[in-house]
């Protein structure tokens, strides 16, 4: 009970930094960045290569992370989404193109960084047990590291002039821009912050869960139930959502046979979906 | 000419051609026509999502239904021993009434709302069927499927028996038909008054339903249809197959479906065809670029989605696919 | 400007001019293709890229020493790799693309238990033969007479790895986690009947991860707490291996962890450090004390081919060597008649050029488990994770 407790609440935090990049491009673009959970993974791939191929410091490793995945973010905004934003009349091409740059980036990452899985040293060693549930420090330290991260991004996101315009658009794309915002640049600005935060969590979480060039595609359909759990484009929802997969699955795991965990996890999504379509905090419809 | 009959008049000069000069040139490649079978298939299951988007919804969950499909032919013809020619379109038929159950609930919600639930049910039916016991013969899915027998009627043979020397080509011939039928099928939908309810309801609901409409009645009737074609290429692929597992349609698949339907052109019934054909036979001819045929294909995929947005039939051409009534301008995902 | 322009264009000719030379060389000389069908993208990418620098690797040793023997005759080994992208209905177009558009008779691959049984039609109505790495039994069974078993399934490895540690270090307890999918609940099956048939205690078999889980902690945790003697990873793939081992250490668990399948140490030093030491795998022809010179050369082959040996590739190695020296045994009929290679399966046995001292001999076994010899003769060696590196525990064969 106590580590199914702990166990949440690691892989929430977790879950909360996967989702919240994820979130952040949506509730800007409507964009379901399908690409999210490659972009996690080259995150983590770049992290790696910075470690043992350049042989920086791990803090610099997820600077080198963050600032890669932020070009990364830039140019797919920049060179993919708005010609195709601004050429097709509907709004699900952003969609499958997003499905396309996933196997782009997957293709990628496999041609550079091969097939086998990396990971890299935890930063901390040791385990602490507390009242009967055993965390190892490195885990407690991705915690903390994660939550340090989501509060400056929140903080960011409230009292920063971007972080206001950013939300602003959010809210009303059309009424921001008639207020005379540069919406064209505070979208790049989005996506890189997206992307960014995606690398951040593949460099963070590489040092516990390691990664492979071909697991972007679950990480994103999780990412996805967290975005839709919690209401798509709401930032709070979406850490909202990452705990209560967290804990769902920490739970479901302890408490009933684990083959239905995800099966029961999934149907009480759909159920949950079909009664509250808009999530724990969304507005209705979007 | 009238449109409808110079539709009619290319749509038939096509289906000659496919029917007759193409399995004559073929007949000496078992591969090209395997290959042709498979995207014919995948064009029946993707027609379905594209019926999905006459209504104005994004359906990620057609993997679900093609295993519906697929799982209920394979348990007809090994438990209960029946003939593929029933089984087919019991899949069909079986796979809709599902789909209609569950739209009862899902169908309500739109955008991107529609597309993760029914991505999500992309996954709980893999999840369901491994956990399904002996009925669906969990992990190890259902072997030891039968080829299609000998279909007669009256004494006289329609359909001759499929484990002959020709299977690759009775596959071929198959799947070209469920392939030109669900076209006419499709397009005579969308030609009828029903086509025209779907795109009132892809224009907004508030119109429809000041016009009376029942909304929820056609909107089944049109998820309906997009499982039951799902429901007959999942019953497809388990007989050309001869097996199928919770793992032969996931979620990464009905990705794939979508991407035809936008690939070839929302605007128009033969766009997941176009569509399903392009990728399916771009991955086999891009296999000499090795490790980066992936790349490749992922490349394309953006290309066409950069410099054609409305689908590869948006170039013009003589086309026989043009709808009457095109949704391109309509807003689709009511997305905010 | 006349240099800019002719040093290309010289070139260019100069090119086309051994393009051209290589391919009239090409003609004079007799090729053996082998197709490799294989899962290449994807999450299972390792699966089958593994299969195909194996394969590459070992055809370029034998090309570079003059190719390979039929009846007198050199032959050069051409491979052709086709990615099935773990996908049934890509693996039927692949095969087939290989069998007449390539006119390839003999294939490695595929990977899994669902690419390989939708390729049994193919291959029966094509007339090739497969050596596959999937499980199943049914697969290799009459009258699925045209694949084989290209390594140790794991209902044939566990039993050889619980008796050793029954034997040598006392377990009487055992708990099971799997992966949610065809080949890990497989392999758990197998597990749990090899342990029921040791009297062991099983506290736990119904543990089971999704496919793309990445902390273990939640679905480990309960089973740590019971504290089995031995902690079995059903079918665990290499990607997974050094995560559910680092948690489990985690976790406070000190038993022995084990698996059937084989790994790579380099992951699993990585991934998991320290906390694998103890690990028992299934090992290949590669660990130290049993390869031969010729499996060090494969090795360094495989690094320039692949970029990275992967402890992984030394049971890869004898798909390959089988099926041409069955060939071989066979005679120059086999080379495009199947029938004439399964006629003399029986037959073929030769000492074993990857292990020293040459035992288990390179054949086709298995008859004791498929009814009829469809299984090559991969040695079973059991290891142990230390430090870095494997060390060979046990060496044996299936029979």
């Amino acid at each position: 009970m106590e580590q199914a407790l702990v166990n949440g609440l690691v892989l929430g935090m977790n879950y909360g930094l996967i989702a919240l990049g994820l979130t952040m491009i949506f509730s800007l673009m409507n964009v379901l960045n399908f690409a999210h959970g490659q972009m996690y993974v080259l995150g983590g791939f770049v992290t790696y290569f910075a470690l043992n191929t350049l042989g920086v410091p791990y803090i610099v490793a997820v600077l080198l992370a963050v600032l890669a995945l932020a070009a990364v973010g830039l140019l797919f905004e920049y060179a993919l989404f708005r010609p195709v934003r601004k050429r097709s009349n509907r709004e699900e091409s952003t969609m499958l193109l997003a499905a396309g740059t996933a196997l782009l980036l997957e293709s990628l990452i496999l041609l550079f960084f091969g097939e086998k899985q990396r990971g890299v040293p935890p930063v901390a060693s040791g385990v602490f047990e507390i009242g009967g549930a055993f965390i190892p420090a490195s885990r407690v330290l991705v915690f903390f590291v994660a939550l340090a991260a989501i509060i400056l991004f929140m903080m960011f996101m409230r009292y920063t002039r971007p972080g206001r315009a950013l939300r602003a658009i959010a809210q009303d794309r059309e009424v921001t821009a008639l207020q005379g915002v540069n919406i064209q640049a505070y979208s790049a600005l989005g996506f890189m912050i997206g992307a960014g935060l995606a690398g951040l969590a593949g460099a963070l979480l590489i040092t516990v869960l390691s990664v492979n060039s071909g697991m972007g595609t679950s990480i994103s359909i999780k990412a996805f139930i967290m975005v839709m759990l919690g209401g798509a484009g709401v930032i709070p929802g979406a850490i909202i959502g990452a705990f209560v997969l967290g804990f769902a699955e920490a739970f479901g795991y302890a408490f009933i046979p684990s083959s239905m965990t995800y099966l029961l996890i999934f149907v009480g999504l759909i159920i949950f979906l079909i009664i509250r379509p808009q999530g724990v905090m969304g507005k209705p419809w979007g | 000419m009238t449109p409808t009959r110079r539709k009619a008049l290319s749509f038939a000069t096509f289906a000659l051609a496919y029917l007759v000069i193409v399995p004559l040139v073929l007949s000496g490649s078992p591969y090209m026509l395997g290959v042709l079978s498979m995207s014919a298939a995948l064009s029946v299951i993707a027609m379905g999502v594209w019926v999905t988007f006459t209504i104005g919804r994004i359906n990620l969950g057609q993997a679900a239904f093609a295993l519906v499909g697929g799982f209920t032919a394979a348990i007809l013809t090994t438990r209960f021993e029946l003939s593929f020619w029933i089984a087919l379109p019991a899949a069909g038929l079986v796979s809709a009434l599902v789909g209609v159950v569950l739209g009862l609930g899902i169908l309500r919600l739109r955008g991107v709302y529609f597309a993760m639930i029914t991505l999500s049910l992309s996954e709980t039916m893999r999840l369901a069927l491994l956990n399904g016991g002996d009925f669906t013969g969990g992990a190890t899915g259902i072997t030891s499927i039968p080829v299609p027998g000998e279909l007669s009627l009256f004494g006289l043979v329609i359909i001759p028996d499929f484990a002959g020397s020709h299977s690759h080509l009775a596959f071929y011939f198959l799947s070209a038909f469920l392939l030109l039928a669900s076209v006419v099928l499709v397009w005579r939908l969308m030609d009828s008054r029903l086509g025209r309810v779907f795109a009132s309801l892809q224009q907004g609901q508030e119109l429809s339903q000041s016009l009376g409409i029942n909304i929820t009645k056609y909107r089944l009737i049109a998820f309906g249809v997009s499982c039951f074609l799902a429901g007959i290429g999942g019953a497809f692929f388990a007989a050309t197959q001869q097996s199928i597992y919770p793992g032969s349609f996931v979620a990464s698949d009905s990705i794939s479906f979508t991407l035809y339907c936008f690939l070839g052109g929302l605007a128009y019934v033969g766009g997941p065809v176009v569509g399903a054909f392009l990728l399916t036979l771009s991955f086999q001819f891009l296999h000499d670029l090795q490790q980066y045929q992936q790349l490749a294909y992922a490349l394309i995929m953006i290309g066409i989605m950069m410099w054609l947005p409305n689908g590869l039939l948006s170039l013009r051409w003589p086309s026989w696919g043009r709808k009457t009534t095109s949704p391109a301008s309509g807003e689709t995902g009511n997305v905010q | 400007m006349p240099k800019k322009n002719t040093v290309p264009l010289a070139m260019a000719l100069a090119a086309m001019a051994s393009l051209v030379a290589m391919g009239t060389v090409n003609a004079q000389e007799k090729v053996i293709k082998i197709g490799q069908l294989g899962v290449m993208s994807g999450p299972a990418a390792s699966w089958g890229l593994v299969n195909r620098y194996s394969a590459e690797a070992h055809a370029a040793m034998i090309n570079e020493a003059g190719g390979w023997e039929v009846d007198g005759e050199k032959y050069r080994i051409e491979i052709v790799s086709v990615d099935d992208r773990n996908d049934p209905r890509t693996a039927i177009a692949g095969a087939e693309r290989l069998i007449y558009q390539e006119g390839i008779k003999y294939i490695i691959g595929t990977n899994v238990d669902d690419t390989t049984q939708a390729i049994l039609p193919t291959l029966a109505a094509g007339g090739a033969f497969a050596v596959s790495y999937g499980h199943t039994r049914s697969l290799f069974e009459t009258p699925n007479d045209n694949t084989g078993l290209g390594n140790i399934a794991g209902y044939q490895m566990s039993p050889i790895i619980y008796k050793f540690l029954v034997e040598d270090r006392g377990i009487t307890s055992v708990s099971f986690i799997a992966r949610n999918d065809l080949n890990g609940l497989g392999n758990r099956d197998a597990g749990v009947e090899a342990a029921k048939a040791l009297d062991l205690e099983i506290l736990s078999s119904d543990a089971t991860y999704e496919t793309g889980t990445t902390d273990f902690f939640p679905v480990l945790s309960p089973l740590v707490r019971a504290n089995p003697d031995m902690l079995v990873l059903s079918g665990v793939a290499p990607s997974d291996a050094g995560l559910l081992i680092r948690a489990a250490r985690e976790l406070g668990y000190t038993g022995i962890i084990s698996t059937e399948t084989a790994h790579d140490a380099a992951v699993l030093r990585e991934i998991a450090g320290e906390a694998a030491n103890g690990f028992i795998s299934q090992g290949g022809a590669s660990t130290p004390e049993i390869r031969t010179p010729y499996v060090e050369e494969f090795m360094e082959n495989y690094e320039s081919v692949a970029g990275e040996w992967n402890d992984e590739a030394g049971t890869k190695i004898y798909a390959l060597e089988m099926i041409l020296q069955t060939i071989s045994a066979a005679g120059t009929a086999a080379i495009t008649d199947v029938e004439a290679f399964k006629a003399v399966i029986p037959d073929v046995s030769l000492e074993n050029p990857f292990v020293i001292g040459g035992e288990p001999r390179l054949r086709w076994v298995g008859a004791d488990w498929f009814g009829h010899p469809r299984q090559v003769s991969v040695p079973v060696v059991v290891n142990e994770f230390q430090d870095g590196a494997f060390k060979t525990l046990v060496v044996t064969s299936v029979e």
